[in-house]
């Protein structure tokens, strides 16, 4: 190899280099200009739609709903230290969430083929879900009912007695919050409870969730199956999830790094490939 | 609360179950069969389950005089309670979708009885021959003491719960078994096992200290324990003063 040669082998390696490195950034460009080309749902993340108006999302089986993307929850059961704490029947739930300019609503649907609406005797348990909310919106409390310093809000519905807005520091000591701001419709078909949560994005009452419109809201999931006797800390629960209302409406911040590491590897695949061919011609 | 109605209180039609349905139901066989009340109410136990069973807290002993209670305004209905009060007295309140059960009649023990009094709670003044004492165990002037400690006649009910129960009760005595032809026999009525059973061995110890002291009256001896038993003087009975926070 001369000296000559060499030098044009470097040349021509800097130019594959620039197409390379071209490709890589149209790549990651791609991925942030056109989120719906590829699946841009991050890990633990319930996409808000935004609507211009609230339509019939507060209907359960509301036709608003049908632009909206559900995401599949997995539920396990809570291990709460009440008797049969990890027995539990609900395995997952569907999520979809909806907001106007001043409301959010939330679906939660679950299979379950017995609807129980009683609580009429001794052992007769209702069906309920909850959506649960930390008092402080950018923290995450501790995930079974947050604690004294870190107290969550429970959005609180239960098929025999309705909705409950509830305030919780800790396993044990829930307490209703009085004129609750938390709207629910349920209904039941085809082996399946649908439930709308919905409520005022902003509330400036105390220990109320707050929910900033523009920043990404925590959130963890509940259901009870009222037929196996679920109720207090016996319960399906998620771990928490959060709900996208933050502005960026590109790929999350995750996915831009995957695919930046998808271009800084084809970069180095085409690098090698010229290195390869130029060895094999003897350059 | 009962808030009363136009409708006079009448037998249910039809029924076939409700509290206490079962409860008149002798055993034994003729003419030698048995049976006694048990009147149970809440033991108001020193170590309560239903207390420790409720996830939230919302039943509680109260440290002025071991009352318990269920805060109707926590309870949520969970009924682990229910479930966890081996003596099976908490119960479901369906309307109000809580858990209920005695509170040993604490206004009237506070003096929010009738006419604004202190009064022992209902069972005990309603009692018609007037069985109850009420008053604190460690009262050494009381007769509860008395008939607990002193002369260890009056048993707890299933003391192996170990939940340590604070109703105590005399075992039930019965007349002795007679033979076909209606002649008295040297036997007891009422089963020593089945005794032991709901009471523990000291059951035994009770009912000879119970006989002993019959003994004593019928042969016109003075008998504290059965002065205590027999007597009918409220003021005897039931030594409220001792539920008075000021004391």
């Amino acid at each position: 190899m001369t000296t000559d040669d060499a030098g044009t082998g470097r040349e021509l390696g800097a130019r594959e280099l620039a197409v390379a490195a071209a490709l890589a950034l149209a790549v990651v460009a791609a991925t942030a200009a056109f989120p719906a080309v590829v699946d841009a749902r991050a890990a633990y993340e319930i996409p808000v739609e935004r609507e211009a108006s609230a339509g019939d999302l507060a209907e359960p089986t509301g036709d608003a709903w049908e632009s909206v993307e559900t995401v599949h929850v997995p539920m396990s059961s809570s291990g709460a230290a009440v008797p049969g704490g990890s027995d539990t029947t609900v395995e997952s739930v569907r999520v979809a969430a909806a907001r106007t300019d001043d409301r959010l609503y939330v679906r939660l649907s679950w299979s379950d083929p017995t609807a129980n609406a009683s609580t009429d005797s001794l052992r007769a348990f209702a069906d309920a879900a909850a959506i649960q909310l930390p008092v402080s919106s950018d923290s995450r409390p501790p995930i079974a009912m947050g604690s004294t310093d870190d107290r969550v809000n429970v959005w609180y519905w239960n098929a025999a007695d309705g909705t409950e807005s509830l305030l919780a520091g800790g396993a044990g000591s829930t307490t209703e919050i009085p004129e609750s701001a938390v709207e629910t419709s349920a209904t039941h078909t085809g082996d399946r409870w649908t439930v709308v949560f919905s409520r005022s994005l902003s509330s400036d009452r105390a220990n109320v969730t707050d929910i900033d419109s523009d920043e990404d809201a925590n959130a963890a999931f509940a259901v009870w199956e009222g037929s196996n006797g679920e109720r207090s800390g016996q319960k399906a629960v998620s771990e928490w999830y959060y709900f996208s209302l933050g502005q960026s409406d590109g790929a999350s911040p995750y996915e831009t790094v995957l695919w930046a590491v998808a271009g800084i590897a084809i970069v180095l695949t085409t690098l090698v490939t010229v290195e390869g061919i130029r060895r094999t011609r003897g350059e | 609360m009962y808030e009363g109605s136009d409708e006079p209180l009448r037998p249910m039609e039809n029924a076939d179950w409700g509290p206490n349905w079962d409860e008149d139901e002798g055993a034994g066989e003729y003419p030698n069969s048995y049976y006694f009340y048990l009147p149970r109410i809440c033991n108001h136990c020193t170590h309560p389950s239903c207390v420790e069973a409720c996830p939230r807290s919302a039943i509680y002993k109260r440290e002025e005089d071991g009352i318990v209670l269920v805060d109707q305004d926590r309870c949520r209905g969970y009924r682990y309670c229910v479930e966890g009060c081996p003596y099976k007295k908490v119960f479901y309140n369906a309307q109000t979708k809580t858990s209920e059960k005695c509170i040993f009649c604490y206004p009237r023990i506070e003096g929010e009885g009738p006419e604004g009094e202190v009064r022992p709670p209902s069972c005990a003044e309603d009692c018609p021959p007037q069985l109850r004492h009420v008053g604190f165990l460690d009262d050494e002037d009381g007769p509860i003491h008395k008939l607990v400690n002193e002369y260890e006649v009056a048993l707890r009910l299933h003391p192996e719960y170990r939940t340590e129960p604070n109703v105590y009760y005399i075992p039930p005595y019965a007349p002795p078994q007679t033979s076909e032809s209606g002649e008295t026999v040297d036997a007891e009525r009422i089963p020593r096992n089945y005794l032991e059973e709901l009471f523990g061995e000291r059951v035994n110890d009770a009912l000879n200290t119970i006989n002993r002291e019959r003994d004593r009256v019928r042969q016109g001896e003075e008998s504290e324990l059965m002065e205590i038993l027999s007597t009918v003087n409220n003021d005897d009975q039931y030594r409220l003063e001792v539920f008075d926070d000021d004391d």
